[in-house]
């Protein structure tokens, strides 16, 4: 299960078009929690994904307009410190990722 | 004091907008009645879908944003597989849909669908508008979004008391964005980690999308591989983009794509993308995709990196800037002369098995087609066999003229595409080419080509299949052609005088000579220089293939040359 805080700004639809990114993957979504969070709003989630998911994500959630910020669970920080995850990651674990 | 329709329209006319395409509907009469005197000119199709698909005719073609407009709830949801396909295929498109009005939303009032919850999940940005006041905000918001960036859809839900209500109007605004973390830049120096690696580099390759044709650097891209001098191959919404006689260009890649493109593909030991997001159809089984490659990802949207795999470098941002800044930076350095390698990508050896297409009368058909176009021309294909088969014999230099349905692979897209690309292009030959499946599925906007005496030139390859899906079922499910079958077709010459249009049908035969009779010739000629719409039936094989291809799940160096022998 890996954690993601994702800041945005509340205006339409842009919360369901987080969740959104999840839901399409088929991906259960057990634990969500937004919230007002400075001068934006923040979601946090639970998901149990993979590497490759975790990527596409990332990505995904960062074309969406109003997303400020998208950030991992404290345990998992240390792994996304490239600028473009997964850009850190390994070739072979991207294919085992891709295959998964 | 005016109402919220004539503010709509005043802010379309302000962000330059003077066509739109579209199909009234109760919730949306509000607009409709105020048109007259906008300076809007609407196009009536004959189904919602037919006018979100012109929309996006006319947006591919101009590089402008395309506008749709229809009612609420079927209305609505009848746009959506042409938002789907902007979003595929980035095209800038701006939906504007009546809704119920404010009072009745989410009752399930007559003509009521949560229009901006079903398209959410395809467009870029939308907007369900709740006061009048919003109206000016979301317009310019919407267009902004739809032509900034990697460029898409956006629908704009109105519910019917909006359009109808009255209020003091200050005029159009401007949308100016919060910066976004996305907005990146490409990072300074990359130019000379690219040379580094182009200096060790022994076979490298450059592939080439439709970034290049959205950012409107083709110039620029042009004199850039001029300087790599590197084999170079387009994704199928980068025909056009590369000059096609130029020495070092291998034809289209992917699925369809030529030998040489995909043997390159599968050899080269650095690979440079141009604006291509890198589907499967692109790919082949993405796990095996140039497999010995390190990757430079040119890019506009983040999104799209490192999707398939991680880049070595990503250069972020509209090509418009970074192609020019890396040909500027790579005039200081001496690249390796690649002449061994291109001697032998670019070789005979792998030049297709039968270049005239000899053995497969339909490729005939469209080389003479094509060959006879007046220059400038643009083709517009529909989906299945016959657009790869168009989309391999493709040799324009015509940035965009070559359109097609291309990520979303949707059926019915080019007779109405061709439709907005003729309202754009007045004086321009525009040559619509289906299949007998596809055709079908937006037949009725023959009533649009007539009704507005458009010299679109309309090709039906006729199979009598579901040509794609049986060549698949003969390859890969044994020959069980379940329900591709279509030999209870219409006839299509005589539906089309239905609609006022002349047409005629050409059997494959003549196309098995080369060159073709004189007469045939002179057929082709006067059919492509009529200054009337004109549909032209081209009986084709039906189990004609389309060679090379790659199976789903396989690598490029997988293609299937040609027809394995049958029992």
């Amino acid at each position: 299960m890996q954690t993601f805080h994702i800041r945005y700004r509340n205006t339409q639809g842009t919360l369901m078009r987080i969740l959104n990114a999840a839901s399409r993957r088929g991906l259960d979504i057990p634990a969500v929690k937004a919230e007002p969070a400075e001068r934006d709003h923040q979601v946090t989630l639970s998901l149990e994904v993979n590497q490759k998911q975790v990527g596409q994500l990332h990505r995904e959630w960062y074309s969406i307009m109003d997303v400020t910020h998208v950030g991992p669970g404290a345990e998992q920080a240390a792994e996304w410190s490239a600028p473009h995850p997964p850009a850190g990651v390994s070739l072979g674990e991207s294919r085992a990722a891709a295959g998964a | 004091m005016i109402k919220g329709a004539d503010i709509v329209l005043q802010c379309l006319r302000a962000e330059g907008v003077d066509l739109v395409f579209g199909y009234p509907g109760g919730a949306i009469m509000p607009l409709y009645d105020a048109l007259d005197g906008s300076g809007v000119r609407h196009i009536l199709t004959r189904h919602e879908q037919g006018a979100v698909f012109a929309a996006e005719g006319y947006a591919r073609v101009t590089g402008k944003v395309g506008v749709a407009m229809a009612t609420s709830g079927p209305g609505a949801t009848n746009l959506v597989t042409g938002i789907a396909d902007a979003k595929m295929d980035s095209v800038p498109l701006v939906c504007i849909t009546g809704q119920v009005r404010s009072a009745l939303i989410g009752t399930d009032a007559f003509q009521e669908t949560d229009v901006f919850g079903v398209t959410l999940s395809l467009t870029k940005w939308s907007r369900l508008v709740r006061t009048l006041d919003e109206i000016p905000e979301a317009i310019a918001e919407g267009f902004y979004w739809a032509r900034s960036g990697r460029p898409g859809p956006v629908v704009i839900d109105i519910p019917t008391d909006m359009l109808k209500a009255k209020k003091e109007f200050s005029g159009p605004v401007k949308f100016t964005p919060k910066a976004r973390p996305s907005d990146a830049k490409a990072e300074a120096g990359f130019t000379d980690k690219i040379v580094a690696l182009l200096q060790k580099s022994s076979k490298p390759v450059a592939l080439v999308g439709a970034g290049a044709k959205i950012s409107g650097a083709i110039s620029e891209l042009r004199g850039l591989l001029g300087q790599l001098n590197i084999p170079t191959f387009a994704t199928v919404h980068g025909l056009g983009a590369v000059e096609p006689e130029s020495s070092y260009y291998l034809g289209m890649v992917g699925m369809h794509g030529t030998r040489a493109a995909n043997t390159a593909l599968n050899e080269t030991d650095l690979l440079l993308i141009f604006g291509a997001r890198l589907d499967d159809r692109v790919t082949g089984e993405p796990t095996r995709f140039a497999p010995h490659a390190k990757i430079v990802h040119f890019e506009i949207d983040p999104a799209q990196l490192d999707r398939v795999r991680p880049g070595e470098i990503s250069v972020v941002g509209d090509l418009a800037d970074t192609i020019p800044a890396f040909a500027s930076e790579l005039r200081r350095h001496t690249l390796p002369d690649f002449k061994d390698w291109r001697a032998v990508a670019c070789g005979a050896e792998r030049a297709e098995l039968d270049p005239r297409g000899l053995a497969q009368p339909t490729i005939r058909f469209l080389d003479e087609l094509f060959s006879r176009l007046p220059q400038d021309s643009v083709i517009i294909a529909d989906v299945g066999q016959h657009q790869m088969w168009a989309a391999q014999r493709y040799c324009s230099s015509s940035p965009r003229g070559f359109i097609t349905s291309g990520g979303l692979g949707a059926m019915g897209f080019a007779l109405p595409a061709a439709v907005g690309v003729q309202l754009a292009k007045p004086d321009t030959c525009v040559l619509c080419v289906s299949g007998d499946g596809g055709f079908q599925m937006n037949i009725q906007e023959l009533a649009t080509v007539h009704r507005l005496g458009l010299p679109v030139k309309m090709v039906i390859v006729d199979n009598k299949y579901l040509g794609m899906v049986r060549q698949w079922q003969q390859l890969f499910y044994e020959r069980n052609y379940a329900e591709t079958d279509l030999s209870d077709n219409p006839d299509f010459v005589e539906i089309a005088k239905a609609y006022k249009i002349p047409s005629f049908r050409m059997k494959e035969d003549v196309m098995r000579e080369f060159p073709v009779a004189q007469e045939t010739g002179d057929q082709i000629d006067r059919f492509l220089r009529s200054p009337d719409p004109e549909l032209l039936v081209f009986d084709c094989a039906p189990e004609a293939n389309v060679y090379p291809m790659v199976p789903a799940g396989a690598a490029l160096s997988e293609m299937l040359l040609e027809e394995e022998p049958t029992q």
